[in-house]
């Protein structure tokens, strides 16, 4: 809302106010100053200045010595650059301490050894229209000493942003209540003549719809004469960005914000019979003054007349046809009360929105329907001439909002840590406009509907008292850990491993596109109704609720791409969405941690050259960041990737693995294999528990087995370590793959076989074996692979 | 007889002159192949040739046997004197060998060669500073909390005292399911849920996404994340929404930092304030900027909890809280001087590295 500052004086003393300190006012008044706006001379230390000598500058060519005369006494000296004035001229002259509208301040200061006590002024350096260059020649008859200020229209427009709770304060006189609280100054008193009301016959006003519209009232003024409002009137409103339209639209204009009371006039001959406040009938159509066209529910508000038209969207916006043009004589003045809620599904149902559908819809004072139709009828009668009905007809009556509030002196006290007096936070509410009633209790002014509660109270005397004089208390409860602790702990754990792993942490976003669903890498298959879309997605792009992080993760190593970023190196711990069982059972949320690896897996350099990760580096990766264990892949086919594995961590499936099928690398520009894992986190962060109890370290000494095996190409590791596993050896307490030898040409083995080396250690935990023992023991362990698998031992 | 040929192709002849001429030139011709070797396999060659099995000391040595009885002792000192002079010659010869062999070891090395190179990783920045601020947190007794981000109108609004007619309610403003459900817009609803959960004292944080239907540019995502914060208790005031606050923001900005509190408007506190810390980005004055919104529990919160509960364990004649919620995203563009919000979500490498 905008404010001006010359408008807000007429209602209370800002004298010797400076912007800032108005500024900070609304700050703590919980008004939000979103700009300012200085238009014309504010400062008073600008002053009309008489040039009584001008010397040449004994150190600088481009400058001057002058001495003026500013009304002080004595002459003031002042080094000045310009060329355009001669001695014996009036210019502007900036005293010292003066802000200019440049952000720039006067000081006295030295200028090339010679002092000079302020500033003469060229019109750009003051904010006015820029005319000529050099100093502004003010006119010969200036009163020397006088404030520029007084000889310049000047006025500071606020834009103010207030919060839906203070609809009270959407007007001038609204906000110069609020300052006047906090400053502890009187407010101005209004002149507004008292009219006398009467109920209307129906057949002038008819309320059919009493909830929505509880108060109407209208004043009929006839032989107006419609024509452009008086220069006062039209500068108020261009001080606030309004347009002057004619002096009936800007009187009532005007009173909006003035006093905070929509108005409206209608052009009485356009009326047929009395007006019907009634509610739309189903797709009645209705064509707004701003010339669209809408078609009602029975849940609108509308004004209409004895022959059935809709003359206005009630509290929203007038017809078309019925509002004021150059040819009027005799007008209708409508002030009413409509309620919010209505207005609100009006105005956001049919995208109508007005100054007065904005202060309806938050709430207007009931009691204000009548002081603003009078104000109104007085400054019509002075703009346009013609002749009021002397009474006001109403219909209906204005609804009571407020009631007394108790405030509870020991609530209060708790809440405000002891900061305020009983005496004190009174005073407070009754600088407010609150009455003090019998047993603690408050009358609330009708304009403060939103203080209901006695917690409303409280708020108002915090407010108005201020944070800064509520003393800080640095103390805490003691409560105990939750279960989302040792989840963020185990995560951050995590974080840190992978990031020490040479991974960079992403953060992506969790709406995602329809078509980069097929890039989900999941355990589980999407069925129908499994993807969770939301209803009015901004764009295609965002449309889905991500079902796996590997879509997002992609996206930004694609990007990455684009900036010739070789090495891939990503990873992302976040939630996920999915339905379970199509959509039948609840919304399901999960967390998951997703790795990308792709291209070289450490910068080239000197020292080595690049190596393309493969699927074992990501394996390593995933073995360490759970503390070395053994991680297991079980091929598993997936839709849309090749390779692609269950990861199994002591026999329990944690997530998967595959990378991207090579289609899918070509069509993103990767030229390097992309390896992709997506792990279920609440599973990893029970594996990353850590021990219990340590083991012991073994008193004897071990002995260990190789042997080469040689076996069909197309037998898998994992089918070796089964047969190892299953065969549970007591003695054998570790075994690794420490070679895998293959020949594609054939010549030192056949192409379709493969040689494995193991070596297989063995140890008693409360002996030194024997030699014929680890021998026993490891022959047991051939033979199984042998007969089990028909490896060749070599 | 015993007739070794020795590499200087002396006979040994056991007689006492001949012998003492003998042990004699043994040794010179040893010290001379010593001083002559230039690798350590060299050396370990002249040792064997003259201290070896068949050495022309060894051999020379077993000739004392056929020396006269009064040389006997003269002749083994002599042979003693020579065993000594060359085994000192060989230690010394063998330090002064592997000295040299070390030194060109090194000398190949140019240790101002670059590194080797390890790839680099680094954790999130919106990361890094929700773990600083769960820290400060954390010292002050918060604890984690958590609920879903596919909430209920009941849990983001109505028990939020937000009414039915809300804007934020608003399918403009907000993203909605078919089932009615709606993404969070706000973190507070996990306040929410952890006060149906527990009976007070409450203290938690609850970082997480929320959501709003913004188009996404420079300042705005439809995804953002938030941290929430709420203590309720039977004597929880304003003093200790400020004492906790001020001390946050200290903490995160510098000690010094000035911290403002802004009368404002949420519908689920009340007194509500807005937080401003008067900082300095780089290349502007100082000014306030805005970091968080905050409040004391409104009552009506309260009752709902109540009624969802089916209990009275939140009784607003005797219970208090306040509670807190702060853009992470805009911590961070504030903490780092990122001026592009963007940058939070692609995932630059030339981005993220700054945070290595």
């Amino acid at each position: 809302m905008n404010i001006s500052l010359n408008w807000l004086a007429t209602h209370l003393d800002l004298t010797g106010k400076s912007i800032k300190e108005i500024d900070d006012l609304f700050t703590f008044a919980g008004v939000e100053v979103e700009g300012i706006v200085i238009e014309g001379i504010t400062s008073e230390k600008i002053v009309v200045a008489q040039v009584m000598e001008a010397v040449q500058h004994p150190h600088a060519d481009r400058l001057k010595v002058t001495h003026v005369d500013a009304g002080e006494g004595s002459w003031r000296q002042i080094v000045c650059g310009a060329q355009n004035y001669k001695v014996g001229d009036k210019v502007p002259c900036a005293l010292p301490g003066t802000a200019l509208p440049g952000g720039f301040t006067i000081s006295e200061t030295v200028m090339r050894k010679v002092e000079s006590r302020g500033m003469l002024c060229s019109a750009a350096e003051l904010g006015l229209p820029a005319g000529e260059d050099g100093l502004l020649i003010l006119p010969p008859d200036s009163r020397i000493g006088m404030p520029l200020k007084e000889m310049f229209d000047s006025d500071v427009l606020l834009e103010l942003e207030v919060t839906p709770n203070r609809p009270d304060l959407l007007s001038h006189r609204g906000m110069a209540r609020e300052l006047a609280t906090l400053l502890k100054t009187p407010l101005k008193l209004l002149d507004i003549p008292t009219r006398s009301v009467g109920v209307s016959p129906t057949s002038s006003i008819r309320i059919d719809a009493p909830a929505a519209c509880p108060l109407y009232t209208a004043v009929r003024i006839s032989g107006v004469t419609v024509k452009d409002s008086p220069a006062w009137l039209k500068q108020r409103l261009e001080a606030i960005g309004q347009r002057p339209i004619n002096n009936i639209v800007d009187v009532t204009n005007y009173v909006l914000h003035e006093l905070g009371q929509p108005l409206h006039a209608f052009d009485a001959a356009k009326l047929s019979g009395g007006i019907v406040v009634r509610h739309a009938a189903q797709d009645e159509v209705f064509l707004a003054l701003d010339a669209t066209q809408h078609v009602l529910t029975t849940g609108d508000l509308v004004i209409g007349d004895g022959s059935g038209r809709a003359l206005a969207l009630g509290g929203v916006m007038g017809g078309a046809d019925s509002g004021v043009t150059a040819a009027t004589h005799d007008i209708l003045l409508e002030s009413a009360y409509f309620t919010p809620a209505g207005i609100r599904r009006t105005s956001r149902r049919t995208a109508l929105s007005s100054d007065s559908s904005y202060r309806f819809e938050r709430g207007v004072d009931p009691a204000g329907v009548f002081t603003a139709s009078a104000l109104a009828v007085k400054l019509i009668l002075e703009t346009a001439g013609g002749t009021a009905e002397p009474t006001t007809l109403v219909a209906g009556e204005a609804p009571v909002l407020t009631h007394p509030v108790a405030l509870d002196a020991a609530k209060l006290n708790q809440l405000m840590g002891g900061s305020i007096s009983l005496r004190d936070a009174a005073a407070i509410l009754t600088r407010l406009g609150l009455t003090e009633l019998a047993d603690a209790t408050w009358e609330v002014p009708s304009f403060r509907a939103d203080l209901q509660r006695h917690i409303d109270l409280v708020e108002e005397i915090a407010r108005v008292h201020g944070l800064d004089n509520v003393p800080s208390r640095l103390a805490g409860t003691f409560v105990p850990a939750s279960p989302s602790d040792a989840a963020y702990d185990a995560d951050m754990v995590m974080r840190r491993r992978l990031a020490a792993l040479g991974l960079y942490e992403c953060q992506t976003i969790k709406l995602i596109a329809g078509h980069q669903v097929g890039d989900a890498l999941l355990s589980r298959p999407l069925l129908d109704g499994d993807l969770i879309r939301v209803k009015l997605p901004l764009s295609e792009d965002h449309a889905v609720m991500r079902p796996s992080l590997v879509p997002g993760l992609l996206a930004s190593a694609a990007r990455n791409v684009g900036q010739q970023v070789k090495s891939l190196r990503f990873f992302e711990l976040g939630r996920v969405f999915r339905n379970a069982g199509g959509g039948k059972a609840k919304d399901q949320e999960s967390d998951s941690l997703a790795i990308l690896l792709a291209g070289p897996t450490s910068p080239s350099g000197w020292a080595q050259p690049a190596r393309d990760a493969d699927l074992y580096d990501l394996k390593a990766i995933l073995s360490s960041l759970l503390g070395g264990r053994e991680i297991r892949f079980t091929p598993k086919d997936r839709p849309g990737f090749v390779l692609a594995c269950d990861i199994k961590v002591d026999a329990q499936i944690v997530g998967v693995f595959a990378r991207l099928a090579p289609a899918r690398e070509r069509e993103l520009d990767f030229t390097a294999p992309v390896y992709v894992a997506e792990l279920d986190l609440a599973k990893l962060r029970k594996l990353l528990g850590g021990i219990n109890h340590v083991v012991d370290l073994p008193q004897f000494p071990g002995s260990s087995r190789d042997a080469a095996m040689e076996l069909p190409l197309a037998t898998a590791n994992a089918q070796l370590e089964a047969v190892i596993d299953k065969a549970a050896e007591p003695l054998l307490v570790a075994y690794e793959c420490f070679d895998v030898f293959t020949d594609p040409a054939g010549v030192k083995l056949a192409a379709d076989r493969k040689s494995l080396a193991y070596r297989f250690h063995y140890r008693a935990a409360e002996r030194t074996l024997k030699s014929e023992e680890v021998d026993a023991a490891h022959q047991r362990l051939l033979t199984a692979l042998t007969s089990q698998l028909g490896v060749k031992l070599r | 007889m015993n007739l070794a040929l020795t590499w200087g192709g002396f006979p040994a002849i056991a007689s006492a002159f001949p012998m003492k001429e003998q042990i004699g030139s043994i040794e010179t011709d040893a010290l001379a192949h010593i001083a002559a070797a230039t690798t350590e396999r060299g050396l370990d060659d002249a040792r064997v040739a003259v201290l070896g099995k068949k050495g022309s000391l060894t051999l020379a040595s077993a000739g004392i046997k056929d020396v006269p009885k009064e040389d006997k002792a003269a002749v083994g000192q002599l042979l003693n004197a020579a065993r000594a002079a060359i085994s000192a010659a060989l230690d010394a010869k063998q330090a002064a060998l592997r000295e040299i062999a070390d030194r060109a070891a090194l000398a190949g090395i140019d240790p101002t060669l670059p590194a080797r190179a390890l790839p680099l990783g680094a954790l999130h920045p919106l990361t890094q500073i929700r773990d600083q601020a769960i820290g400060i947190l954390r010292r002050m007794g918060f604890v984690l909390a958590d609920g879903p981000e596919i909430e209920d109108e009941f849990h983001c609004f109505d028990a939020l005292n937000t009414p039915a007619d809300h804007p934020a309610r608003n399918e403009k403003d907000t993203f909605y399911f078919d089932s009615g459900k709606l993404l969070r817009t706000h973190t507070s609803s996990v306040q929410i849920r952890s006060m149906e959960g527990q009976a007070p004292p409450i203290r938690i944080i609850a970082p997480g996404s929320a959501y709003r239907r913004d188009e996404i540019d420079a300042t705005h995502l439809s995804v953002f994340n938030q941290l929430e914060g709420l203590a309720v208790g039977s004597d929880v005031s304003l003093p200790d929404l400020k004492g906790t606050l001020e001390y946050f923001f200290r903490e995160l900005f510098g000690t010094t930092t000035e911290v403002r509190f802004r009368p404002h408007f949420f519908p689920f506190t009340e007194p509500s304030f807005e937080i401003d810390v008067k900082l300095q980005i780089k290349g502007q004055a100082p000014r306030w900027i805005e970091v968080a919104g905050c409040g004391m529990v409104d009552p009506a919160v309260f009752d709902a909890i109540n009624t969802s509960r089916k209990d009275r364990a939140y009784d607003p004649q005797t219970t208090t809280g306040f509670a807190f919620g702060m853009g992470l995203d805009r911590l961070a563009m504030i903490r780092w001087g990122i001026k592009d919000i963007r940058l939070l979500i692609e995932n630059d490498v030339r981005f993220l590295r700054q945070f290595a």
